[in-house]
């Protein structure tokens, strides 16, 4: 990959690149591995060495650690297994008073709470927030996201695991 | 005739190269072409002109002493609305309607793309708003539809506004308040209190009306003319300023005039400078209705083929369409502009192979001028329309812009093999390179198709004007197999846009939006008073025009008038612009009369068969042009000589890939060919600003105007 191409995709992946060049990426050719140059990216920005296998999130990816497969934070923090609910492992702050509502939305309307709640999963090693969930009080907690690793890496990118 | 002095001097800049033409007392031109310099026009501008006097063998100098009008169109204003780089806007509008400007229209999110992102709406993006939410304020205050007054406007909240704005340093605050255009009053009494508080307050703000820009009906349109008035026409005039600033220490005696999109000359000192925003492309279709009076035939279609774009319009019997809600720089604006279709297709265009699927296409990305085709070696590398012309051998490597830029064709061939014939694992490096030119060749053509069929218009009775820098060098191919009736290319092909500004008159035109309905039933009463009405708004608008024609410096007795109407049969969407026969209505028969030609002018538009018959009309806006004639070129009558070129015309051959095999082909000089003369394809015929391609079988004629014919083989 040039520099300049990495650049380019540094911006992207840090949502820095101006709308003009991401409409242009948007509008042309993938290039054949454009996946893996982006997941080089990821890999030089975070400190720790294993291996990136699937971005899940701004700062969630599934990587390899030894023979298992595991749900890390950009800061190191782990979440174990990817095929369980990395949820359940993080901080959770839970919005359903209505001054919780006004903090983040000031003079404004805000939901009634006993309709809605706002969940904010919060990661336990950096603070950063994850993930969130607008639903009705007592929804179960949702998996978002369980993918086929072998599938994908097989069948779409024809590329080893 | 070299000595003949130069009168006229147009000068376009597009978004690639900047054209001059000079023409002379006799009609005869020169054309100089440079690279336009957006940052700073003066300099493409001058350039260009220099290259101009240089062909005619003058001095810059003594080309402007002798020159009597400098017609300058160029793209200060869009890049400055483009750029976003414009003034610092504050806006007062009724309040509810604050967000106006932010949700904008839905068509402004995907305006411009092409088809394949206007299908993805993840690529869809609102254009980033002129004056943002913090600067807009609302107040209380409503005007209905018919110009009622519902809730008197709230004169506090206006003082309220203006002083914020105020404290926040704006340089324009403009008023915008819904159905200004039927009743102004809240503006102006909102434009009264914001005056006196900014004499209070010493500011230098300036301050503009919606009544004022464009008092016609649409809301959006309106505000967002407006808005780019206040926004972008500052640095634009500036542009403009440089230019009439060279041009003068250039000895220009004059005021620079500029073209509006309507197609009028005027001063660049124009109040609603946004109206001349987009002015280069139909300069063409200017030109072509000066060239049906030559031809007799009038009824054409035009076609421009540049770096960037192929834009076509149509002439049907002498009627020029008018678009009179166009979509510029991604904002809907009630700016009367002459219609023009545009594609993404050029021969700056980048050609590219999707290494994954091998899918060709064509853009919609273009080299512009820098750093140009690969050909140019000037750093650029992705492969262009224009790098396969030269890899065909279709342009002289040595007498691109008359040898001013070498062409470097193997480098051009080297990497179009790299990344288009080798994706494509195809040996035959020339077959690819002929494939993507025919692709750029048949877009062109089904575009025109498109346009045609949308129209209702058999190509058979309408002539096909081809012109722009690449246009001669695609006519044989866009054009094979749609049957005009005649191919038209001109010697200064390049220059034709300019050459078509050179042919406008100064104009004004001012315009007003009404509702007045005209049932078949209508009682003679109810025509008298439609007939007063009409007759009182064209006094105003004819006494507005008088006004700023004379501030101009053109006396009252050189100015004519012609009031026009836009009509539509009640209930439908559309109007259709119609000149008035008569300059005032005097009885309900003349008004029978205006309705007449109404009928007339929507059956030759589209077609007979639509005649609606007894129907009901409705006129929506009501307006007048006021225009003073100016000294045109004329182009040049000879007698028809032998169809044999002189041997002086003939440049020696090249060989040239047609068809997949290479042929022998012609060369000629395009300034030396005489009319009369008869030059049969294979063969290429060159001019230092474009180079005309005569496909084999193909056979081109030169007639007494000095004008091209391009006969398709049978």
């Amino acid at each position: 990959m040039n520099n300049q191409l990495r650049e380019e995709y540094k911006l992207l992946v840090e949502g820095q690149l101006p709308w003009s060049q991401t409409k242009n990426l948007m509008s042309s050719y993938k290039d054949r591995d454009r996946f893996f140059k982006i997941l080089e990216i990821y890999q030089d920005k975070v400190e720790w060495d294993e291996k990136i296998l699937l971005p899940i999130g701004e700062h969630l990816f599934i990587v390899q650690k030894g023979n298992q497969r595991i749900v890390k934070c950009t800061c190191g923090h782990e979440f174990g297994d990817y095929r369980k609910n990395w949820k359940f492992q993080s901080a959770l702050l839970v919005r359903d008073k209505v001054e919780d509502l006004e903090s983040i939305y000031p003079h404004s309307d805000v939901c009634d709470p006993s309709w809605m709640e706002i969940r904010e999963f919060i990661c336990p090693g950096c603070g950063t927030l994850l993930e969130i969930e607008a639903c009705s009080p007592g929804y179960p907690i949702t998996f978002d996201f369980c993918p086929d690793l072998e599938g994908f890496y097989s069948e779409w990118l024809n590329h080893p695991l | 005739m070299k000595t003949a002095r130069p009168v006229v001097a147009g000068i376009d800049a597009g978004g690639t190269m900047t054209d001059t033409i000079l023409v002379d007392e006799f009609g005869t031109f020169t054309i100089g072409k440079a690279a336009t310099t957006p940052q700073l026009e003066s300099i493409g501008f001058l350039e260009s002109a220099i290259e101009a006097s240089d062909y005619r063998g003058i001095a810059i100098e003594d080309m402007f002493a002798s020159v009597e009008v400098v017609l300058y169109t160029g793209t200060g204003m869009l890049n400055v609305l483009l750029s976003r780089t414009g003034r610092n806007i504050g806006l007062i509008t009724n309040k509810g309607i604050e967000d106006m400007v932010l949700m904008g229209r839905g068509l402004q999110s995907w305006g411009d793309y092409s088809y394949a992102d206007r299908l993805h709406a993840v690529t869809h993006h609102h254009p980033p708003p002129l004056v943002t939410r913090r600067n807009t304020h609302g107040v209380t205050g409503r005007m209905d539809h018919m110009g009622d007054e519902i809730i008197p406007l709230y004169e506090h909240e206006v003082e309220q506004a203006v002083n914020t704005l105020l404290d926040k340093e704006v340089d324009v605050i403009c008023i915008c308040f819904l159905f200004s255009q039927v009743n102004p009053s809240h503006e102006i009494l909102a434009e009264g209190i914001a005056r006196t508080i900014l004499t209070r307050r010493k500011a230098k703000t300036e301050l503009l009306c919606s009544h004022q820009v464009r008092p016609v009906i649409r809301e959006q349109s309106r505000l967002n003319s407006l808005l780019i008035e206040a926004y972008a026409t500052g640095g634009g005039r500036k542009q403009l300023k440089s230019i009439e600033k060279v041009a003068r220490e250039n000895g220009y005696r004059y005021g620079v005039q500029t073209l509006q999109s309507f197609g009028g000359l005027t001063s660049i000192n124009h109040p609603n400078l946004h109206e001349t925003m987009v002015s280069g492309p139909i300069g063409g279709v200017l030109g072509a209705r000066y060239i049906s009076q030559i031809i007799e035939n009038d009824s054409l279609v035009v076609s421009d083929l540049g770096g960037t774009s192929f834009d076509m319009g149509i002439i049907s019997k002498g009627q020029i369409r008018i678009d009179q809600e166009p979509l510029i720089g991604r904002f809907k604006l009630n700016l009367p502009l002459i219609a023009m279709d545009t594609i993404g297709a050029g021969a700056g265009m980048h050609v590219k192979v999707d290494p994954l699927t091998k899918k060709v296409s064509l853009g919609p990305e273009s080299a512009g001028s820098e750093p140009g085709p690969i050909c140019f070696d000037k750093g650029n590398l992705v492969p262009t329309i224009c790098d396969c012309n030269a890899i065909l051998g279709r342009l002289n490597p040595d007498y691109f812009l008359g040898g001013k830029v070498k062409l470097n064709v193997d480098l051009a061939y080297e990497k179009f093999r790299e990344t288009c014939a080798d994706i494509l694992g195809v040996d035959n490096v020339y077959d690819v390179a002929e494939g993507m030119i025919n692709m750029l060749d048949s877009e062109a053509g089904v575009a025109l198709r498109r346009m045609l069929s949308a129209q209702g218009i058999h190509p058979s009775e309408y002539t096909l004007l081809s012109y722009g820098g690449s246009g001669p060098l695609h006519l044989g191919g866009y054009s094979r197999g749609i049957g005009f009736k005649d191919i038209i290319t001109f010697q200064f092909a390049a220059a034709f846009s300019a050459f078509g500004c050179t042919t406008a008159d100064f104009q004004k035109r001012f315009s007003r939006s009404v509702h007045l309905d005209i049932p078949l039933d209508a009682s003679f009463m109810d025509l008298q008073e439609t007939v007063l009405t009409i007759n009182n708004i064209w006094g105003d608008l004819k006494n507005k025009a008088l006004e700023q024609m004379v501030s101009e410096g053109h006396t009252a007795d050189q100015i004519g008038f012609q009031p026009f109407l836009l009509m539509r049969y009640t209930g439908q969407l559309e109007d259709v612009e119609v000149y008035s026969p008569i300059d005032t209505i005097n009885s309900a028969n003349e008004l029978n009369r205006v309705i007449a030609t109404f009928r007339n002018i929507y059956k030759n538009i589209n077609r007979s068969v639509s005649d609606y018959g007894q129907t009901s009309v409705s006129v929506m806006e009501m307006g007048m042009i006021a225009s003073v004639e100016k000294i045109k070129p004329r182009l040049k009558k000879s007698k028809l000589g032998k169809s044999k070129p002189e041997k002086r015309a003939y440049k020696g051959h090249r060989e040239v890939y047609f068809n997949s095999k290479w042929e022998k082909t012609q060369l000629w000089e395009m300034d030396e060919i005489l009319p009369g003369n008869e030059i049969r394809g294979p063969a290429i015929i060159e001019h230092p600003a474009t180079t005309l391609v005569i496909h084999p079988g193909d056979e081109v004629f030169m007639d007494e105007w000095s004008m091209l014919h391009y006969r398709h083989q049978e």
